[in-house]
């Protein structure tokens, strides 16, 4: 479970004259639900990737991650503590055809050398929590909704302390949507991970303990959601 | 990873297969072109290796190898009978054998020659050497059985040749294989060709000495004095050998000698060119031949590398089109945590298996042509070209894959150095 402590951040593109992200300073509570909301445009994706050390913010900016600030990292180094602290889930999923569900949890994992012996069965018991029994099963013959749930057991594998998910319902239909939420809101409970949800999706954004909601780059509303997490 | 990188190969079977077949052709080609010239070297060196010294009539070198060592059918111009006398009676000699050409037997060159050659160019296998002037040796290359009777036919039957009626000759003995051109050689005693085609019989030999020059220097086939030429004359098959060379035999295209010492054999080389005779060794005149061979070989050479440069451009050409296809999936593989080593190591992997797999076929693929292309030659010639690696081909290999090694980097950088964001972003 990781708290956050942004200050001072900036990011902007050659060519472009405002920031894209512009956000003077922002703190989460480790363990909390948070979700960032906005139109399309706001911030919200650089803002995931300012979070996940994807992305460099401008100098003098700070990314406070626990007791860890990435904004001061190499990239080699911000590769290998996203690895070891993010568990990230995409709207795209973004699983590798080719390989079995249980193959694609274990690869990030595999492909960092960071492979801990236990990892093969938490892999399995991942794929049972959200709802899948077919390890062996090839990723290109799933369903979607499928391929969400294996993409949020990948992202859980290595007990992550902060679980990012990036429109993480938005290509599934309503069904698999609500699933894919619970799931989401359940496991960042029992594995105690603090969890950020970039949504449009009211469902599943209602769910969650504070919204933040970004416009043209800076936090427009800031509030804590009065409806617990289920 | 290596789990990820055989996924990845598998699902993009056929561009990798196209990739590998491209490769593999194009190092086919050079292979091909390398081994084939070596054998071509190898084999004929080692044809001519067993002939020391041969002596024949002014005229060209090159053909005068190529007509007694691999027994190319031409007309060569003849020298004085009187010469193979000289050479044989030269305390400086091992052996001297004449030979006399003009004829065959399906395909199989008939050549005249004495006990002397079939004796030292090979042990027999089987049968006896030819005692009479009606008998015959066959090379191992000639699938004839023993006992067998061959009518020569003058010229190449091929083109047309007559067949002589007056003599043929039964086999008596077979030898051992030599490698050589001799192997699909028919082997009969210099007295008969000579009497076969009028030149021989020591009563009117001098009737026929300038009309056997002329018959012999237009040994074409079919030519047209033949018919009312020169008489055939009639050849007892069981007449003796006479093989007491004196001044008085008839003119010989070439007789192959065997000195005794080096230094014979080039006090004999210096003593028998000029004055009519001309004397080579046929290890001087292939070096020579080599060099024009060694020209044919760098124009081979540049075409097979100008191949292969397009083909590194294409492969490399398709492997960034590739990576930029994969932009996404590279990002992804980044922002899950993937160090960007992770990252190199794949595409590089990826590309230099297929290359790696390539090159492996491609050496198969030419050492499989050159194969072929020297078993067609040898069934031909009766010269065998061996086609064999050396370890110098170990440097070239080596090099090759150090160099495709290289090419395979360029992907790879590319999607080491692009950033995840952006690679998500598109």
């Amino acid at each position: 479970m990781l708290s956050l402590e942004l200050s001072r951040i900036s990011v902007s593109y050659p060519g472009l004259l405002s920031p894209v992200l512009d956000i003077p300073s922002l703190s989460i509570t480790a363990g909390s639900r948070i979700a960032v909301t906005g139109a399309s445009g706001s911030g919200k994706s650089t803002l995931v990737n300012v979070l996940t050390g994807l992305e460099r913010c401008a100098t003098g900016g700070s990314i406070r991650w626990g007791d860890a600030d990435i904004a001061g990292m190499s990239e080699r180094g911000r590769d290998r503590w996203r690895g070891a602290h993010i568990g990230l889930i995409m709207q795209d999923f973004h699983l590798f055809p080719g390989l079995s569900a249980v193959d694609n949890i274990l690869l990030p994992a595999r492909l960092s050398r960071a492979m801990k012996p236990g990892d093969p069965d938490r892999a399995l018991m991942l794929l049972y929590a959200v709802g899948l029994c077919r390890a062996d099963q090839k990723i290109e013959t799933m369903s979607r909704g499928e391929m969400q749930r294996v993409a949020i057991a990948r992202a859980l594998l290595r007990k992550p302390g902060v679980l990012i998910a990036d429109e993480p319902t938005a290509s599934l239909d309503s069904e698999s949507g609500d699933a894919v939420s619970r799931l989401l809101i359940d496991l960042s409970v029992s594995n105690e991970s603090t969890l950020i949800v970039v949504s449009h999706d009211p469902r599943l954004t209602g769910q969650l303990d504070r919204r933040i909601t970004l416009s043209a780059g800076r936090v427009a509303s800031d509030r804590a959601h009065r409806e617990k997490a289920a | 990873m290596t789990r990820f990188i055989f996924a990845d190969l598998r699902r993009l079977w056929a561009g990798s297969l196209v990739v590998v077949l491209l490769i593999a052709f194009a190092t086919a080609l050079g292979v091909a072109v390398t081994l084939q010239e070596r054998a071509l070297r190898l084999g004929s060196a080692r044809a001519a290796d067993r002939f020391d010294l041969v002596v024949g009539a002014p005229g060209s070198e090159t053909q005068l190898l190529l007509s007694s060592v691999f027994l190319q059918p031409s007309p060569l111009p003849l020298m004085p009978g009187n010469v193979l006398g000289k050479l044989a009676a030269d305390p400086r000699v091992a052996w001297a054998a004449p030979v006399g050409f003009g004829d065959s037997f399906s395909g199989y060159p008939i050549v005249g020659t004495s006990t002397a050659l079939t004796t030292n160019l090979s042990a027999l296998k089987e049968g006896r050497v030819f005692s009479k002037a009606g008998e015959a040796v066959i090379g191992a290359a000639v699938t004839l059985p023993l006992g067998y009777e061959v009518k020569p036919t003058h010229g190449l039957a091929a083109l047309g040749g007559e067949t002589h009626t007056e003599l043929a000759y039964r086999i008596t003995g077979r030898m051992a294989a030599t490698g050589t051109s001799w192997d699909r050689a028919i082997l009969v005693p210099i007295q008969s060709v000579w009497s076969l085609h009028g030149m021989g019989g020591h009563a009117d030999e001098h009737d026929h000495a300038a009309e056997a020059g002329e018959a012999h220097n237009a040994e074409e086939p079919g030519h047209e004095d033949h018919a009312g030429g020169h008489g055939h004359g009639h050849v007892d098959p069981d007449a003796p050998l006479d093989e007491n060379w004196t001044a008085e035999a008839p003119g010989l295209p070439a007789i192959l000698v065997k000195p005794k010492t080096i230094a014979d054999a080039y006090k004999l080389r210096q003593d028998y060119r000029g004055n009519g005779t001309l004397a080579v060794f046929p290890g001087e005149v292939l070096t020579n031949l080599y060099a024009t061979l060694g020209d044919a070989k760098r124009v081979l050479s540049a075409v097979a590398v100008g191949a292969q440069i397009l083909v590194a451009a294409a492969v490399l050409m398709v492997t960034v089109m590739h990576i930029g296809q994969r932009r996404r999936q590279i990002g992804a593989l980044r922002a899950f945590g993937a160090p960007q080593s992770a990252v190199l190591a794949i595409v590089w992997l990826e590309l230099f298996i297929l290359i790696a797999l390539g090159i492996l076929f491609g050496f198969a693929i030419g050492y499989g042509a050159a194969i072929l292309l020297s078993a067609m030659f040898s069934g031909e010639s009766g010269i065998v070209l061996p086609v064999g690696f050396i370890r110098d081909d170990l440097k070239s290999v080596a090099a090759i894959v150090l160099f495709s090694a290289m090419l395979a980097l360029a992907p790879a950088l590319l999607a080491y150095r692009q950033s995840p964001a952006a690679a998500l972003r598109a």
